[in-house]
């Protein structure tokens, strides 16, 4: 019949056009700045990481999980099987029968997205996505039909008879609209671009380390030569932080493709909930516009709170915060990580937002509210409030603590941190300090001579002064022995333990970075501490950030109240998904007003639980904990609770 | 940033590092028991502070280096014997356990004490001439005894050293042996120990070079010394700041502590631990000038209460550390308050001076409104810690000091509290004391109270009269009565209280009899009351005459108190009359007359007034009690076996029908507010 290359050459057509667009989209992302990464091995990589680390993020959702592994399933081993039994015309009914199962289980998972798409929650994104369940349906349906044939099940030919016409023609309509989504959408655009660039966003992503637990930053050192050695031919060409979108890695614009727009980023963060004017999705859909090029008028989900949709223009080449982003979204953020670790597609939001604030910062000198006086007090006295830096030891005035330029080496190196300005905060070392003592525990301080870790300066795009901060401080740090360092601040923490490790010094090799709250369960574990039970009524955990999203510390700190006997009442939001107290990221300096404050949210949560005490592991959730009005549980650091049960020795 | 950071600057005295900059300075405690030895009790009192985050003690006021400068008077430590140096070595643990600082206030007293008792010594002073203040006679101190002195403060360092102690400090203040020698008013010698500026410092230069001989160079040895004695003979600011410059340029004082104002009269005395009527750190300036002139840290105490001002003088830089000796007596705690961002919740001293008013008569010092201060070792709580029992419902009825301080213990025991006070305010006698000129600060015990029972959510009732029918509708566990009392002036029906000739004192002070222009308060009480009835009328512009059958007119009053009181009615010329008896008060015309009777000669004598004022104490309310008493479960009584050893009251532990009845303060009999608010504390710590 005339009509049998009519298929194949469907098929091939829009395999034809999906690698043009492919081409196209690739070519998109090499606008980005290069970026190191093992292409071979992260493609031979990619299929576990889609099965382990991708799967466990989408396995959350049960339902979306057994619907995405049919349809994407079903989709993937169709796609292979039309090109062997369609295109290339194999002839073998095993492939024939593998493919019509393959398309059925595609079809079945299509009619559960199909029922989702129903009644969408406000996170989903509408708009385009509306249609996939029904081009999916398409896709599969049609081709299933055309299987038929080649299964044997109908006779060769059957479809292209001449009776059948208008099945043909129907039947080619569909394919052509599954085509036109699965293939060509795919790499020109449309919802299933997820599929492409999510596949090599896995293999070629920015963080590897992330996959399989590994702790890490996104937040490289940047590159400050063009600062030191400036050079005016040059100068407009290479920029600090991102001012475009061309100005992100290559790799980090390809993960922003990946956003399939499912909105657990919008459902989770802190910043959204409290009516500032950000939604990490709408934020990663304005990338894919900048990278692209384009506005958002067909963008169909949540916009920023306050913010009317439509007005975003942008292009690779254009300047972010001049239309695209308004850097109140960007100063919106907490860095809490809650979007990032929700992400099916591994998308890095928060290190793309940092690297937009490093130009706002560095460049334009921009940094809103409190930020440039924030920043100006970290180069005048390397601590963020400005303190007199000799004071940085008062508080332990009283505590006869050793200090590492007497001692030269201890076991443990006790890295106190900012809080040592503030009174508060002084407390939590306090009672650090009564546990150190009590199990004995050899270490030292560095006293006047630790700097700020610089976690304020980073998040607030200053990497300049982060870098400063980071190498003056791995200097003090290699003149002492110590094979431990411990600290209350999981800021601190992350920078010691993530970040310090890319200025190239070997201060920190073979030395362990710690939360003092791992450390603590350490020495309980080891009956190396003597606590009685605790009988202060119901108490709950808050997970700090820094603790638990971005270093994954989430047992340490339950196991010790567990340990005092205490049994704790979990928050709906807790553990990985625990909420921002709305601390971090400079947040509260650059306090971009909303509806509501973020930690009045998360106190909401924590009656929720009936709790009177609420045990936390950072000073900057105390702070924020306890900065929301009264009446309100009391807010305790782990070391607190700990001292304040432990079993003094009386001599 | 907090707004106190300054204060919690630490600074180094000698080598010793203060953690912030707030003392405690020297003032006797009357607690060094067993001759003069330090005891549990002055142990836990000077270990609540470094527990409250005190930087520097200074304890031990006028401690005693000699055997013939007596100690047993004011129970003040004695370091003229190595038997103290295991005491200071507990001493010194149990500060230092909380990362305090502990250093001792050594001294010769010379001639500033008294003789009839204990070894029946000698006084000895460089010329001697008596002391006024405490009827002091004494001899010249003698060439040999001069140099055994100077040994014995140099043995007494050394002892203050191997307890572990962190330092001395010399006493050259409040005329001590030291500014004896330096004071021209009292030393008239003509040999090397007196006449010229350098004879006249010889005793003291000669003591500090011993004392550091014994101790090295790092040991801290402080010098107090007065910034002027407020005598026209004596030592005025220029000259102070001559004798500390001289002893700053030895380079071997460590620090300086300066007072104002010299003490050997009653009324240089008050100036010393200035009460109520005074300003805010009225003496600054003086410690200020010989901080220009010294260039080791300065110390300087007299009325710095609030953490404010103490940050204020800091921040100014008039000198280096503040003491706040009176307000840790309120409030051991108020270091960890500021720090704990609690400001409000200080119990601020308000200048009663009850403590140092005791501490004058040989009294061991208390806090007329913390009744846990320095009874720490019997077990009293500073800070009251949530019952683990049943949560029972607890009714207050009176709002007086008393009443205040059971609700109070009562909610942070965590108990369902009412309060019920039959006035539309809340204090009691106190709002009556505070509206006599000067005594307005005495307010602040109720404001503080208040404050703490708002916080815990007290359920204070006011404008309401309580009767038995209300108590029961209450449905109270336990009740405690603080009804207190009213003005007794039907003792003697001569007087024609019931004929309305006499006006009670309270409704002078209330304000709701207008004082006449021509009045007779006649005081048997001889305190407080009387008094400022007296200030109070002769400030609205009425003649007084203030009348009492006892010795003097305010006799009940401490040291440095009742000179505040002379100053203020002697500037209004009120008249005050010791010794006569008011016998009677009849009217006539539109006068009244009071008929007087001395005491001792029977003479009657008569006024003419138009107003005869009566301050009599008062009787106690004791109508409810008697009303609730019988259904009580323990017929009203307290268990004193157990209230006085601080023991939990034996019926909270007993099961039984009925609420729990206890009355306390003036409703039971007359006694002051410290008695009132110690039985409160004392009851309700274990309910």
């Amino acid at each position: 019949m005339s009509f049998e290359w009519l298929h194949p050459a469907l098929i091939a057509t829009a395999l034809v056009l999906a690698v043009i667009g492919a081409v196209r989209r690739v070519s998109l992302w090499r606008a980005g700045q290069p970026d190191q990464v093992n292409l071979m091995a992260g493609l031979m990589a990619m299929p576990k990481r889609y099965l382990h680390d991708l799967h466990d993020v989408v396995e959350r959702d049960k339902y979306m999980s057994k619907t995405h592994a049919a349809t994407g399933g079903g989709f993937v081993l169709s796609a292979v099987l039309i090109i062997l039994v369609h295109l290339f015309d194999v002839d073998s009914q095993i492939l024939a029968w593998a493919l019509l199962a393959s398309s059925a289980l595609m079809f079945v998972g299509a009619l559960f997205v199909f029922k989702r798409r129903l009644n969408p929650p406000s996170r989903i994104s509408k708009g385009p996505w509306m249609r996939l369940p029904k081009s999916l349906l398409a896709f599969a349906g049609s081709f299933f039909i055309l299987t038929l044939p080649a299964a044997g099940i109908l006779p060769e030919g059957f479809l292209l008879q001449t009776g059948n016409v208008l099945l043909t023609v129907v039947l080619t309509a569909l394919i052509i609209w599954g085509m036109g989504e699965m293939f060509f959408g795919m790499s020109w655009g449309g919802p299933m671009k997820h599929a492409f660039a999510g596949a090599l966003h896995l293999a070629f992503h920015r963080r590897q380390e992330r996959f399989g637990g590994g702790r890490s930053t996104g937040l490289k050192p940047v590159d400050l030569s063009v600062v030191e050695e400036f050079n005016p031919a040059t100068s407009d060409k290479q920029v600090l932080g991102v001012a475009k979108p061309k100005d992100f890695k290559w790799n980090q614009l390809l993960g922003f493709d990946a956003c399939v727009q499912c909105g657990r980023c919008e459902a989770m963060c802190p910043a959204f909930a409290a009516g500032q004017p950000l939604n990490p999705k709408k934020l990663i859909q304005d990338m894919v516009i900048g990278l692209a090029g384009g506005d958002d008028a067909k963008y169909a989900g949540s916009p920023y709170p306050g913010k009317e949709v439509g007005n975003a223009k942008g292009g690779p080449e254009l300047i972010i915060t001049d239309g695209l982003v308004s850097p109140e979204t960007l100063w919106s953020c907490t860095t809490c990580r809650a979007c990032v670790e929700e992400c099916p597609m591994m998308i890095e939001h928060v290190d793309a937002i940092v690297d937009m604030r490093r130009f706002l910062t560095m460049e334009k000198g921009e940094t809103p509210n409190k930020g440039a006086e924030i920043l100006d007090n970290i180069i005048a006295t390397d601590n963020p409030n400005g303190y007199s830096p000799a004071s940085r030891t008062n508080w332990a005035a009283d505590q006869n603590l050793p200090v590492m330029s007497d001692v030269k080496q201890a076991e443990v190196l006790f890295w106190v941190s900012d809080g040592a300005f503030d009174m508060r905060s002084q407390r939590i070392l306090r009672s650090f300090v009564k546990l150190l003592k009590a199990a004995n525990v050899d270490f030292a301080v560095l006293g006047d001579e630790e700097l700020d870790s610089g976690d304020v300066a980073r998040r607030l795009g200053d990497d300049a002064a982060f870098q400063n901060l980071a190498k003056r401080n791995l200097e003090t740090l290699s003149k002492y022995k110590f094979s431990k360092i411990v600290t209350t601040d999981p800021h601190a923490y992350h920078c010691l333990r993530n970040e310090y490790q890319d200025l190239g010094s070997n201060a920190l090799d073979g030395v362990e970075v710690l939360h003092h709250t791992t450390f603590l369960n350490e020495l309980v574990q080891a009956g190396k501490l003597r606590l009685d039970s605790f009988n202060g009524g119901t108490v709950t955990y808050h997970d700090p950030c820094y603790l638990g999203r971005y270093n994954g510390e989430y047992e340490a700190p339950r196991e010790l109240l567990r340990s005092l006997g205490i049994e704790i009442a979990e928050m709906e939001r807790s553990g990985f998904r625990s909420r921002c107290c709305g601390g971090g990221g400079g947040a509260p300096i650059t306090d971009i007003p909303g509806e509501r404050r973020i930690a009045d949210m998360r106190m909401e949560e924590v009656n929720s639980t009936g709790a009177e005490l609420v045990a936390v592991g950072c000073q900057q959730c105390t702070a924020m904990l306890e900065g929301v009005a009264e009446p309100r549980p009391e807010v305790k650091d782990i070391a607190e609770i700990l001292a304040g049960q432990l079993i003094e020795e009386v001599h | 940033m907090s707004q106190f950071d300054v204060l919690f600057e630490p600074l180094k005295i000698n080598k010793l590092t203060i953690r912030n900059r707030i003392v405690s300075t020297a003032h006797a405690e009357v607690y060094a028991t067993d001759g003069g030895m330090t005891t549990d009790r002055y142990v836990k009192y000077y270990e609540e502070k470094a527990k409250g985050g005190c930087g520097l003690c200074i304890c031990g006021g006028s401690s005693v280096v000699s055997i013939d400068s007596p100690q047993s008077w004011w129970s003040s430590v004695n370091l003229s014997t190595d038997r103290i140096i295991p005491h200071f070595q507990n001493l010194a643990d149990a500060v230092h356990k909380h990362g305090g600082k502990i250093m001792i206030q050594i001294t010769h007293m010379g001639r500033r004490s008294r003789w009839d008792g204990e070894n029946w010594p000698n006084l000895m002073s460089p010329s001697g001439i008596r002391e006024p203040v405490h009827r002091a006679t004494c001899k010249t101190i003698e060439e040999e005894e001069i140099w055994r002195v100077i040994g014995d403060f140099a043995q007494a360092a050394r002892r203050a050293k191997e307890g572990g102690l962190d330092g001395v400090e010399l006493s050259a203040v409040h005329q001590h042996m030291i500014d004896q020698f330096w004071s021209p008013r009292v030393n008239k010698r003509t040999d090397q120990w007196g006449g010229t500026f350098e004879n006249r410092m010889r005793f003291g230069m000669e003591v500090l070079k011993a004392v550091r001989e014994e101790v090295g160079p790092d040991f801290v040895v402080g010098l107090r010394i007065t910034g002027d004695e407020f005598h026209p003979d004596g030592l005025n600011h220029d000259d102070m700041k001559e004798i500390a410059a001289y002893y700053n340029a030895t380079g071997q004082i460590d620090y300086f502590g300066v007072v104002g104002s010299g003490c050997d009269t009653h009324n240089t005395l008050a100036n010393v631990i200035p009460n109520m009527s005074y300003p805010p750190e009225p003496f600054l300036h003086l410690a200020a000038g010989i901080k220009e002139v010294v260039d080791v840290p300065v110390i300087h105490a007299q009325n710095i209460k609030d953490p404010n001002q103490a940050k204020r003088i800091i921040e100014a830089g008039c000198v280096d550390f503040v003491g706040m000796t009176r307000a840790h007596i309120a409030d051991p705690h108020l270091i960890a308050k500021i720090k704990m961002d609690q400001v409000d919740q200080i119990r601020q001293c308000v200048g009663a001076n009850y403590c140092i008013d005791r501490q004058y008569m040989g009294l061991d010092v208390l806090c007329i409104q913390n009744a846990a201060t320095s009874r720490e070792y019997m077990g009293l709580p500073h800070i009251i810690e949530k019952t683990d029992g049943p949560v029972r419902k607890v009714v207050v009825v009176g709002g007086g000091p008393g009443g205040l301080e059971a609700a109070r213990v009562a909610a942070e025991r965590g108990h369902n509290v009412t309060l019920i006070e039959k006035a539309d305010e809340l204090g009691g006698q106190l709002t009556l004391a505070a509206r006599a000129p000067q005594r307005d600060q005495i307010a602040g015990i109720t404001r503080w109270l208040v404050m703490e029972l708002e916080r815990l959510g007290v359920d204070i009732r006011l404008g309401t009269a309580a009767d038995e029918n209300l108590v029961r509708e209450l449905k109270p566990d336990v009740c405690v009565l603080a009804t207190g009392g009213r003005p007794f002036v039907e003792q003697n029906p001569e007087w024609g209280a019931d004929e309305g000739l006499i006006t009670a004192s309270w409704d002078i002070l209330s304000g709701k009899v207008e004082p006449g222009k021509n009045i007779l308060i006649y005081d048997t009480i001889c305190e407080f009351s009387g008094m400022s009835t007296a200030d109070y009328a002769a400030a609205k512009g009425s003649l007084v005459e203030l009348v009492t059958d006892d010795i003097k007119p305010g006799v009940g009053i401490g040291g440095t108190t009742f000179p505040t009181y002379y100053r203020s009615l002697y500037e209004k010329e009120v008249i005050m009359t010791s010794d006569f008896l008011l016998e009677k008060v009849y009217r006539e015309g539109d006068n009244l007359v009071a008929v007087l009777e001395n005491e001792y000669t029977g003479q009657r004598e008569e006024r003419v007034v138009d107003q005869v004022v009566v301050e009599n104490g008062i009787r106690p309310n004791e109508e409810l009690y008697y009303a609730l008493k019988e259904e009580s479960r323990n017929k009203g009584q307290i268990d004193n076996e157990a209230l006085f050893d601080i023991k939990p009251q034996p019926v909270l532990s007993e099961s039984g029908d009925g609420m729990i009845l206890w009355r306390l303060g003036d409703c039971v009999s007359q006694r002051n507010v410290h008695a009132a608010m110690y039985d409160a504390l004392r009851l309700c710590k274990d309910l």
